[in-house]
């Protein structure tokens, strides 16, 4: 049975002096309007945030309808998680109307996780290596001397994300930096300097799915798959005091592989995505993990602008996490939001050219969790 | 304590937050982390306690009580 979205909304991401709720009572809100659907038809709800409070305290504002609101809480894989519940709940019957949302706020500054809810001895705190952003550097360094990947590629990443966040106006960083400000912005983790990470902020993104036959006649784009996995073995991921031997595996490689395979559908024929950036090596190593080119390709194909708006493999359309910012709860939906808008030829300045009826969303997080969906029109 | 070779490294520029961090006497300064690995193939991250580190440099690994393993540069 054939799960559509036909409704998508967001939130202006960044700081304001909105609750995570607020953002997601919004979002919420757009989305039912956007769809045409009134709140009193929703048969079932999903959704959440990692760090700004339970979901199902949206119906104080929604309505109390009565709804069953199942609280989602899954990092990273939060909004990915919700739209899985969302598609079982259609598919087994349980709705035909289901509202999927997803928001978060987070303090400013770098996320500080504590040593012992990761099963760490309390050294790892003390001495400094309780920071996600060391992993990043870490993971790309490494991939860098492998593949022959240079700092002006990853500061190219950065350039196309904000340059796309400037034509996206819900983004955070609307102002568009050269790769030279971005390479000189001051290292934070070598190689990656400040311009080339995301930051922790706040927003929402929410979704009106439904079965085919309330779908028929509207303006929908079909959900072919949503995928979430767990981390296989001998994975590199953030806070690992070891790593085994042999090349590294990727949940994300599992992870993108079964949602193609679900879907029907290649990397190939992909025309849109939207790839996790939690920093320009995310997104140049996800780019090959997720199985768009050869490891090392990379290459060969950011520099030429393969993965601009008008290139060959538009990514990151909104700007992604580098221009949007990391509210970890809502990021997963926003993709989806992308490519929904994308797919609806409603992107106005960001646009992807010719038609797209193909795309792909991807979420990476600690600790080793990926999410992925495959959407056409 | 056991020999092996760098395999990836960063510099931790900033000052990590405390809690839990916890900041030397005369305050923060930047240090190098990274993965040696070792004879079986396998990586353990340390706290480098070296100048100038770069992938394939040899390091001999070493953990103090109450600490995370440290490594240090073999001469």
């Amino acid at each position: 049975m054939s799960v559509h979205i036909i409704g998508a909304a967001r939130t202006p991401f960044g700081r304001t002096e909105l609750s995570g709720r607020e953002h997601g009572v919004r979002a919420a809100r757009a989305a039912l309007v956007d769809a045409g659907i009134p709140w009193s038809r929703v048969g079932a709800a999903f959704g959440g945030s990692d760090a700004a409070g339970n979901a199902d305290t949206l119906v104080a504002d929604l309505g109390l309808t009565g709804v069953p609101f199942v609280n989602v809480r899954n990092g990273c894989a939060t909004g990915g998680s919700a739209l899985i519940s969302a598609v079982n709940a259609i598919r087994g019957g349980m709705a035909d109307v289901v509202l999927a949302v997803g928001f978060d706020k987070h303090p400013r500054g770098a996320f500080d996780p504590r040593p012992e809810e990761w099963g760490l001895d309390e050294a790892y705190g003390r001495e400094g290596l309780m920071v996600t952003t060391q992993f990043f550097g870490m993971k790309i360094q490494r991939y860098a001397h492998n593949h022959g990947i240079t700092p002006r590629t990853l500061a190219l990443v950065a350039e196309k994300a904000y340059r796309n966040g400037s034509r996206t106006p819900e983004a955070w960083r609307r102002k568009e930096i050269t790769a030279d400000e971005i390479l000189e912005s001051g290292m934070v983790n070598d190689p990656l300097t400040r311009f080339m990470f995301c930051s922790p902020g706040e927003g929402a993104a929410a979704l009106v799915l439904c079965s085919e036959s309330v779908a028929q006649g509207r303006d929908t784009v079909e959900l072919r798959s949503a995928v979430v996995r767990t981390r296989p073995p001998g994975s590199f991921e953030v806070f690992s005091p070891r790593l085994e031997a042999g090349t590294p595996t990727s949940v994300s490689t599992v992870a993108a592989a079964a949602a193609f395979e679900a879907a029907g559908i290649g990397p190939e024929d992909v025309e849109v995505c939207q790839l996790q950036d939690t920093e320009s090596g995310a997104e140049v190593m996800h780019l090959a993990e997720c199985g768009f080119c050869e490891h090392g390709e990379q290459e060969k194909l950011i520099p030429f602008g393969a993965t601009e708006i008008g290139g060959m493999l538009p990514v990151n359309t909104d700007g992604g996490c580098i221009a949007n910012g990391e509210p970890i709860g809502a990021s997963g939906l926003r993709q989806v939001y992308e490519v929904v808008t994308q797919l609806r030829g409603r992107a106005g300045e960001r646009q992807v050219p010719g038609a797209p009826t193909v795309g792909f969303t991807h979420v990476y997080g600690a600790p080793g969790v990926s999410a992925c969906t495959v959407l056409t029109s | 304590m056991a020999d092996g070779t760098l395999w990836t490294w960063t510099v931790q520029r900033f000052a990590p937050k405390s809690p839990p961090y916890v900041s030397p006497p005369n305050g923060f300064t930047p240090f190098a982390v990274g993965y040696v690995e070792l004879a079986d193939g396998s990586r353990v991250e340390a706290v480098l306690d070296v100048e100038d580190p770069y992938i394939g440099m040899p390091l001999r690994l070493s953990q103090e009580a109450g600490q995370v393993p440290h490594a240090r540069e073999v001469e």
